[in-house]
């Protein structure tokens, strides 16, 4: 329309159509209102972000914590999805009868599963330790979708076997998450045991006095106290007064009472040992080493885990999942335990990538940089059965506020004033006691302390499982890359068969190799027409060193085929025609070559 | 010690065993024993199998005393195990001889009536009952180790190359190669024997001694991965070595062993441990040299100083008891039971080899000088005897002395093998089954050269000709028997009331330990398994004015030592109270206290 036609013409049409449309929200208020986006699900119009599949066939929210039952229904449910890469089954029972559930994780219809290099990983032995259950569940999860999806993933499972349980002490998990508890307490399992040596048993625990779900501090009023409220977050911390000022409380401890009428509070709860104590490397007795029981694996969880190790020989890596700390904690747990100089250079170049992946974590040795730890299970790991390792101990506090150094308490309780909203803060609450008289209940949550808050727990789960992945890549790798036939005479042959192993972890560490833990590899020669007249291992390719074997040349054993190296076994051979070269490796698996000979 | 009970107890015992002379059984020959036991004395011995071995036997508990099942159960108890290594059979002999002779004893002895009134004993005369079948098999062969497969020589293969019965004599013996670059000559003065070449000597290797077999693996090693399996006294968690062939794949591995563990820990009312086995801390003092370890959290390695003198004097009666006069080299070995019990559960843990060669020799120079011991054991011949010992063993001294060269010129006679020829000759003139003589053979593995087949029969070493297990078994069970009247034992010396007014009393409890041992050795108190001795009143504990409901009174001394615990309590409309002291090793007592008696 021109300029001159709107204004003469159609001005009050076109007035009309302007007020209209000006008027319009005014006018017809009850039709925009109505409007709704559809409320289908919001998965179906999902596009992923880096690091985690589209698809969730299994749905599973990663911003909180399961109990067993929960644990054990990802489990289920993944195993249900995922048949051709899963298997699930119990490998023992705790003292309350709950299951070790394990999800062995595979592709199982390339290779043989039961002679892939196996990795252990398992989380929670401590039963307030809980996120280590949740990042074992992330790994299987995590795994199942993006085989097929993600090159690298499906590399991992058509090669390797991953047996994943993600809580070994189920009893004590289900008790830190079902009661009221601290950060710290429900760290044993449910054997019952007179710490107390009062002839009674798990009959002084921590009690929950105020009905909140939560065990908190208890403090008193006290003139003559040392400690004063914060004065800048009154309700909710403590401080210390100087010597020479009056105080306002005195803190007396957990929430608790006396249960047995023996001056002491709290001091036999449910349990109170530690599984972490149980194992048979370097194991001491209750009064050198606090927690460890009667025997080695006299506890149920224990057992059952060490019978399953023993009877799988393919295990090659392990990992065990703890709070709290941002550690890659790896042995020995005690001042001149086992560790040989060339397993500890291969843990420490895979710890150092971790520290790259995992913000505020350090590599460190349990026995120095951390405390000593008779008869732990890393230890019976590595030095009883030669499986290189690692024990992550997750949660960093600096990871809260990213910031460069530990926070204080007051950048503790700020972060959660500000960040979470007062979400883990108890204010203090007055409560009359049957010991104490009249005192205040307060504190943080359990929740608070130890294990991760919500928005950043799958953070945990994945840098953890890709450090995890990460070492597991190293499990050894074979080829037979190089197969060289040299003619010495007629019918007789000369053949080179060069093994490498193109991964950071030998096919038998020195401890293994050493104390003779797992069989020596096996580098055999067969053919229908050809006969082996003799057989050596290669110790000096360029100078042509040979040793040979004693007897049954047929097949060579090898101490080890070491990490990204290589090794020569020679064969000399009478005959014709085709021959196979077989590489058996307890750990490494089986390979074979079919060659002809000229 | 009660010296005219041990005089009842010696004659008994050999009006029991007089009858049927000990000899070692079968597991079926020692199943029935133990249930003709149980049968003939049911209310003393009850008779239970606790665990199947891996070849599916029974291992054997036998729990003797009187009383009820939960009279047994709380109190003081000493257990005897035997059997541990698979070589031990005099251990079980002489076991077995022993709840014999208490459970026939019993009726007509009163020591022995009033221990088993008193005092639970437990009894596990074979642990290793896999291992016993080799005593019966044929061929004979003597191993320490139970019945599981293991790649000893880890070359892949397993259990793939056994010794062999070359001679066809039933038995595995030794076998010697001629070689010059062997380890061995024949000894100078005892051809028999075999003496480790001193090339400092100048002495040309002759021999090479293996155990009578074939390489039957080709890998130039004889018969070194045979049946294979675990010694169960290497399977505790005390100085238990990794990775050695008979010490299983880790501590408290194998069945057998988990139930001895398991009993132990379900059992804490034993206080006494007493193991037949290899090893041995009773012919000889037990070191107390520090090795330089302050105390606290580490792992001990030597008896605490303070519990060091029961083993001493132990050791001392021990000696007696089988009238050894002198000290004879002790013996330890790695992941031990007895050590377990000792270092790690903190009990009185007393070890012995049930028979030695060099303590059959010892012996027999003391019989030849003494005479027959029996008739002097009455009261006062003992203060003789014990003066005479005093002489004796100045005179012990002497055929150490006799043996340098009198005679100026002659040369010192070797001292090497000198127990082996010693023992060698007591075989000739005692036991000459015991010695196979040497005879060549034709070996497929050594063409050409001279091979003999011969040496000390399987168990020669270990375990004495059953002729001479009764009086063994005699004076073992006579130490043994004595040294189950040692447990400590509490009881309520007395108790003081004085009311001091309205409902108000003040009550002293006076807990005493009449027994030898105290309620707790000091390794006891330090591994923290042994729990105090404590005092409970049933008095609410708002009624306890002054002291509390439960005291802990720790250790409490042996031989009359005595702890007392004073209260002050309310006890409106009470005319007594009641007090439970429970010690762990003590047994427990439960008493009235009267309030209205002033004491």
């Amino acid at each position: 329309m021109s300029r001159k036609t709107f204004q003469s013409d159609s001005l009050p049409l076109a007035k009309l159509a302007l007020a209209f449309l000006v008027c319009w929200p005014v006018v017809a208020p009850a039709a925009t209102f109505d409007r709704k986006p559809a409320a289908s699900d919001p998965s179906d119009h999902a596009f992923p972000a880096l690091g985690s599949s589209m698809e969730r066939k299994v749905p599973v929210e990663w911003n909180r914590f399961y109990d067993h039952a929960g644990l054990g229904a990802i489990l289920a449910r993944l195993n249900k999805v995922f048949p051709n890469l899963t298997r699930l089954y119990s490998i023992g029972r705790s003292v309350e009868g709950r299951d070790l559930w394990c999800l062995e994780v595979t592709a199982r219809k390339v290779g043989d599963p039961k002679r892939k290099p196996g990795m252990y990983i398992d989380g929670n032995i401590h039963g307030n330790e809980v996120q280590g259950g949740e990042a074992v569940a992330y790994t299987a999860w995590y795994l199942c979708h993006q085989y097929g999806e993600l090159e690298k993933v499906t590399d991992l499972l058509d090669h390797y076997v991953f047996y994943l349980i993600p809580t070994i002490n189920p009893d004590g998990r289900d008790r830190w998450l079902h009661q009221a508890q601290t950060a710290s307490t429900s760290r044993s399992g449910l054997r019952p045991y007179d710490n107390d040596h009062d002839g009674l048993l798990d009959e002084d625990d921590v009690d929950d006095l105020d009905g909140d779900g939560s065990i908190t501090q208890m403090r008193i009023k006290d003139p003559n106290g040392r400690w004063k409220p914060h004065p800048q977050f009154p309700d909710y911390l403590m401080v210390q007064v100087p010597p020479d000022e009056k105080g306002a409380y005195t803190l007396l401890g957990m929430e608790g009472i006396d249960n047995d009428g023996d001056g002491r509070i709290n001091e036999d709860p449910a349990g109170g040992y530690d599984m972490n104590r149980n194992w048979a490397w370097d194991w001491q007795p209750n009064f050198v080493q606090y927690g460890a029981q009667d025997y080695p694996f006299s506890l149920p969880e224990t057992r059952a885990i060490s019978a399953f190790v023993i009877e799988h020989p393919n295990l090659a890596a392990f990992q065990s999942y703890h709070n709290a700390g941002g550690m890659i904690l790896r042995s020995p747990g005690r001042e001149g335990g086992a560790m040989r100089p060339s397993d500890d250079a291969v843990l420490q170049t895979i710890a150092q990538r971790g520290e790259k992946m995992l913000p505020f974590y350090r590599s460190m040795i349990i026995w120095k940089d951390l405390y000593t730890v008779w008869g732990g299970e890393i230890d019976w790991f590595y030095a009883g059965r030669g499986i290189l390792g690692f024990s992550n101990e997750l949660w960093n506090r600096r990871n809260a506020d990213k910031a460069g150094a530990d926070p204080s308490r007051e950048d503790e309780i700020a972060f959660l004033k500000y960040v979470l909203l007062q979400d883990g803060l108890v204010k203090w609450k007055e409560h009359d006691h049957p010991t104490y008289g009249k005192i205040e209940i307060g504190g943080t949550r359990k929740e608070w302390g130890r294990t991760p808050v919500s928005f950043l727990l799958e953070e945990e789960c994945h840098r953890n499982m890709a450090f995890t992945l990460y070492h597991a890549d190293q499990m050894p790798r074979l080829s037979i890359s190089n197969v060289e036939v040299n003619k010495l005479d007629e019918n007789l042959y000369k053949v080179w068969v060069t093994i490498e192993n193109s991964r950071l972890i030998p096919t038998r560490t020195d401890q293994d190799v050493r104390n003779h833990i797992s069989p020596p590899d096996v580098v055999s020669l067969s053919g229908a027409n050809v006969k082996v007249l003799s057989a050596g291992r290669v110790t000096d390719r360029y100078f042509k060193r040979v040793e040979a074997v004693k007897r049954r040349p047929d097949r060579v054993e090898l101490d080890t085929i070491g990490g990204l190296n290589a090794a020569r076994v020679q064969f000399i051979v009478s005959g014709r025609g085709t021959f196979t070269i077989k590489v058996d490796s307890a750990k490494a698996g089986v390979l074979t070559s079919e060659q002809s000979l000229p | 010690m009660q010296f005219r009970g041990l005089a009842l107890v010696i004659c008994v015992w050999a009006g029991v065993l007089g009858a049927s002379a000990l000899e070692y059984p079968t597991n079926r020959e020692l199943a029935q024993h133990l249930k003709d036991l149980e049968k003939g004395h049911r209310k003393l011995v009850r008779v239970e199998s606790v665990a199947k071995s891996l070849g599916n036997q029974d291992v054997w508990l036998a729990e003797l005393g009187a009383g009820s099942d939960a009279e047994r159960r709380r109190r003081p108890a000493l257990l005897l195990a035997a059997g541990l290594e698979g070589n031990d059979f005099a251990g079980t002999a002489i076991a077995v001889a022993w709840i014999e002779h208490l459970a026939k004893s019993n009726a007509t002895n009163e020591v022995i009536r009033k221990l088993l009134e008193s005092t639970t004993l437990y009894i596990f005369p074979r642990v290793n009952p896999d291992a016993s079948g080799r005593f019966f098999a044929k061929p004979k062969v003597e191993l320490t180790v139970s019945r599981q497969p293991v790649d000893d020589d880890h070359d892949g293969l397993v259990d793939e190359d056994g010794p062999d019965d070359l001679n066809a004599d039933g038995l595995i013996t030794s076998m010697r190669v001629e070689d010059r670059e062997g380890e061995y000559i024949a000894d100078p003065a005892e051809p028999r024997l075999l003496l480790k070449a001193d090339k400092a000597k100048g002495e040309v290797g002759a021999w090479r001694l293996l155990t009578e077999g074939r390489d039957n693996d080709g890998d130039e090693a004889w018969n070194e991965d045979g049946p294979g399996g675990v010694n169960f006294n290497r399977n505790f968690p005390y100085n238990y070595r990794f990775f050695e062939p008979w010490s299983g794949l880790h501590q408290v591995s194998e069945s057998e062993t988990r139930t001895l563990a398991d009993f132990i820990v379900e059992h804490p009312n034993i206080g006494i441990v007493f193991t037949y086995g290899a090893a041995d801390n009773l012919v000889q003092t037990p070191s107390s040299e520090s090795k330089g370890e302050g105390p606290g959290r580490r792992p001990p390695t030597i008896i605490h100083k303070d519990d060091l003198p029961y083993y001493r004097e132990l050791g001392k009666a021990y000696r007696d008891a089988l009238g050894l006069k002198k000290e004879l080299k002790t013996v330890s070995e790695p992941g031990t039971f007895s050590d377990w019990m000792y270092f790690h559960r903190g009990r009185l843990s007393l070890a012995a080899q049930p028979w030695s060669p060099a303590l059959q020799l010892e012996l027999a120079k003391s019989k030849t000088k003494e005479g027959d011991k029996k008739a002097k054991e009455t009261g006062a011949a003992k203060e003789e005897k014990t003066n005479e010992k005093k002489e004796e063993a100045g005179d012990a001294q002497k055929p150490d002395e006799a043996k340098k060269p009198s005679e100026p010129g002659k040369p010192e006679p070797d001292k090497r093998n000198e127990e082996e020829r010693a023992f060698l000759k007591w075989i000739d003139e005692n036991a000459k089954e015991l010695f196979v003589p040497w005879k060549s053979v034709e070996h497929p593995d050594f063409p050409g050269k001279k091979v003999e087949i011969g040496g000390l029969a399987p168990f020669a070493r270990s375990n004495p000709p059953e002729k001479l297990l009764e009086p063994l078994a005699e004076k073992q069970g006579k130490f043994l028997t004595d040294l189950a009247g040692k447990l400590p034992r509490v009881s309520l010396r007395q108790t003081k009331v004085k009311h001091l007014g309205e409902s108000i009393y003040d009550v002293t409890v006076q807990v005493e330990n009449s027994g030898y041992l105290p309620t707790s050795l000091a390794q006891g108190d330090v591994s923290n398994e042994v729990n105090s001795t404590r005092v409970v009143l049933d008095v609410e504990p708002g009624d306890i004015l002054s002291g509390s409901k439960r005291t802990m009174l720790g250790p409490i001394e042996g031989s009359g030592g005595m702890k007392e615990v004073r209260f002050v309590i309310r006890a409106k409309g009470r005319s007594q109270i009641e007090v439970e002291i429970i010690s762990m090793l003590g047994g427990s007592v439960h008493a009235n206290i009267d309030l209205k008696k002033e004491q």
